[in-house]
């Protein structure tokens, strides 16, 4: 493993030059990143545009990136201070800055390419340390050799510098075999039919932003006017039913296709590695990210399926590892997402995780009080207000009664599943909590994980015997609420029991 | 070999429900009406200036002071409840804190998960001899302990007692860490 390279680490270097092209499309991401607002309204605007001025403009926004990036390029140097023992990295074009690691607190180094380092050919290396929230160190292009060179001798050096740490080896090149490769099929399977949610959250945000740019420009602009008068007419004919379905149509077709791009970018080419007991994990299509998961570290392992993706045989793992910080801040939930397991990757990585497949123990119901207080919020109420305002000030609104038995069935469903799925299970060694109406999550905690139990009881659920139970770990909590409060006492006793008699350390 | 591994009987575990909890010491509530009469003389304050300025208002100041007046029995009522319902426990093992009127919550925290002790000293708690203990654990901020209300020099031998605890347990941990 000592190899000694030709390279001397100890003068200061730069990166390979055709890395300018990395900086320079890093520095263009950004840009883009930050005014994609603008962009869109000057997309709609195209036509109206000179095009002589926008092509100056394109051509003086890549002159001043590419400028940014070859001085980027020339003020970025690294180099191996064998005196203390660091490794020591000049960056910045205005603010310069001098970022020195010692070498004893390398915990990995990872070499990755993305896309762009791929097509010309560099590499880049990550250099991630112990006990520090901060980024951790990149070099963002580097040829082959040199990255594998400068690795070994960071890790060599490591070594040497520290006695008893030992530094994870992590040699992740293309020749490994990974352990598990997620297929883009199943990527793209898991983009359409995951995290409706989310993107309705984005898509309404994308909506809001581009309007709020257009009325701005309305603003200086007279053209805008006539488009005003457009969007109000339009949203005037859209009040019809059947221009609502068709906005549905369109608003739930853009949720897929943002979707299946945010997956695809997100997590293209997701491999796993196994390594001394713990896992290395690469993907991302623009910039390759890297994480590592150490099975004693993990508290929590979430699997989230639908109906859909169950047919299709994928479904999600979300990990919730502690870090290994002792800084409450960083302690907080650092979730890793696995996207697109089948049936076969899922049992592999549970075996990694927990040395078997855990096992589902007694089953643990909610008392029908559990529905009460969301049907209250979600039914009574809605209902009320709207058959309210009807009688009372304006009848209007029986127009679009139609929607309401819509409503009604969707919500019903959505309440009754999220119920039915409402499940503890618990045995000796595993505590598993279902939950979720049309995403079903599968929430794994092993007993001696947990740090605090609390117990709760509302005082006017004492007769019916009913309560909720929350168990903290160092990645987050898990609750159950509205069970029978026999039962769940038991439960916590046991799993307190079990707790103060382990052997084994919850990290 | 004396190697054995019998069932463990759920049931005969000991019950964290049946333990028997200690109050917080009683001077304590001096300190809760204190703060709730501190509250009450900055809303009375607050209304002299606002009535000062508003003569439109000035007309029904009766009104506003029985408000405050009766916000004031409120909180001194329900302060009073919260009161007696709080209380702790240390077992052999773990500690116990139970608190809540509206919803009755025990903390339950092993002693093997505890991170680190702190001792709190509010300024009117000092007066009276008073110190409250937080115990944190890797868990985060819900799931800490905060008992108010306890003697110094109690407080003081708590701290040493999870301190000790803690110790022998981190020699443990450092070497399977490393």
């Amino acid at each position: 493993m000592l190899r000694m390279s030709s390279s001397d680490f100890t003068l200061p270097q730069r990166q390979s030059l055709i890395g300018v092209l990395v900086m320079f499309a890093d520095t263009l991401r950004k840009i883009v990143r930050g005014l994609w607002p603008l962009l869109v309204v000057w997309l709609f605007k195209f036509n109206e545009m000179n095009k002589l001025y926008l092509g100056l403009g394109v051509i003086g926004v890549v002159l001043v990136v590419g400028i940014i990036a070859y001085l980027q390029y020339l003020n970025f140097t690294f180099h191996i201070d064998e005196e203390n023992d660091e490794f020591i990295i000049h960056e910045g074009v205005l603010n310069k800055s001098k970022i020195a690691i010692q070498l004893h607190k390398i915990q990995q180094v990872n070499i990755n390419q993305s896309l762009i380092q791929k097509v010309i050919g560099v590499h880049a290396l990550d250099i991630d340390t112990a006990g520090s929230s901060k980024k951790e160190v990149s070099i963002r292009a580097i040829s082959h050799d040199l990255a594998i060179a400068l690795k070994d001798k960071l890790l060599a050096e490591s070594r040497k510098a520290s006695q008893h740490e030992q530094p994870l080896d992590v040699t992740q090149t293309e020749t490994e075999k990974p352990f598990i490769a997620i297929s883009f099929l199943s990527l793209v399977k898991i983009g359409i039919t995951s995290n409706y949610v989310r993107s309705f959250g984005l898509l309404l945000a994308f909506f809001f932003t581009v309007f709020e740019n257009i009325q701005n420009l309305a603003q200086n602009s007279h053209t805008m006017d006539k488009v005003d008068a457009e969007i109000e007419n339009y949203i005037n004919q859209n009040m019809a039913l059947y221009s609502a379905m068709i906005l549905i149509a369109v608003v739930f077709f853009l949720i897929l296709t943002i979707n299946l791009f945010r997956t695809v970018i997100r997590y293209f080419d997701f491999k796993m590695t196994k390594q001394n007991n713990s896992l290395l994990l690469s993907y991302g299509l623009l910039t390759t990210k890297s994480t590592i998961i150490k099975p004693n570290k993990v508290q929590i392992v979430a699997l989230s399926q639908n109906w859909l993706q169950k047919k299709m045989d994928v479904l999600n793992f979300k990990i919730k590892q502690a870090s290994g910080s002792e800084s409450e801040k960083e302690n907080k939930k650092s979730a890793i997402e696995i996207p697109g397991c089948d049936e076969v990757e899922k049992e592999a990585i549970l075996k990694l995780l927990f040395g078997q497949i855990p096992e589902k123990g007694v089953k643990l119901k909610p008392n029908f009080r559990k529905l009460l207080f969301p049907s209250f919020f979600l039914i009574i109420l809605p209902v009320s207000i709207v058959f309210g305002y009807g009688f009372t000030t304006d009848d209007k609104v029986f127009d679009y009664i139609l929607i309401l038995p819509f409503y009604l069935v969707f919500v019903g469903l959505l309440l009754y599943f999220g119920f039915r799925n409402y499940r503890l299970f618990v045995n000796q060694q595993y505590i598993i909590r279902q939950s979720g109406a049309w995403d079903i999550d599968n929430e794994i905690i092993e007993p001696h994980k947990i740090q605090a139990i609390k117990v709760s009881q509302f005082f006017w659920h004492k007769r019916a015997n009913v309560g909720s139970v929350t168990i903290t770990t160092a990645g987050g909590d898990l609750s159950f609420h509205l069970g029978n409060y026999t039962k769940i006492k038991e439960l916590v006793n046991m799993w307190l029991y079990q707790v103060e008699t382990t052997k084994k350390n919850w990290m | 070999m004396n190697f054995t591994n019998e069932t463990i009987n759920i049931t005969e575990l000991p019950k964290f429900e049946e333990v028997s909890f200690l109050p917080l010491h009683k001077d304590y509530w001096k300190i809760i009406l204190i703060g709730n009469f501190i509250f009450l003389s900055m809303m009375s304050l607050g209304l002299g200036i606002f009535l000062f300025f508003n003569e439109e208002a000035r007309g029904y100041w009766y009104l506003f002071y029985a408000a405050a007046f009766l916000l004031f029995l409120l909180s001194v009522g329900f302060g009073k409840l919260s009161f007696k319902k709080r209380g702790f426990a240390f077992r052999q093992h773990d500690v116990l804190y139970k608190s809540g009127v509206i919803a009755e919550t025990t903390t339950i925290i092993p002693y093997s998960r505890v991170q680190h002790v702190a001792l709190h000293e509010g300024f009117i708690a000092r007066q009276f001899g008073l110190t409250s203990i937080q115990i944190f654990t890797a868990g985060g901020g819900d799931s800490d302990i905060e008992i108010p209300g306890i003697e110094k020099d109690k407080a003081q031998n708590i701290k040493q007692l999870l301190m000790s605890k803690l110790t022998s347990d981190m020699t443990n941990t450092d070497v399977e860490n490393e």
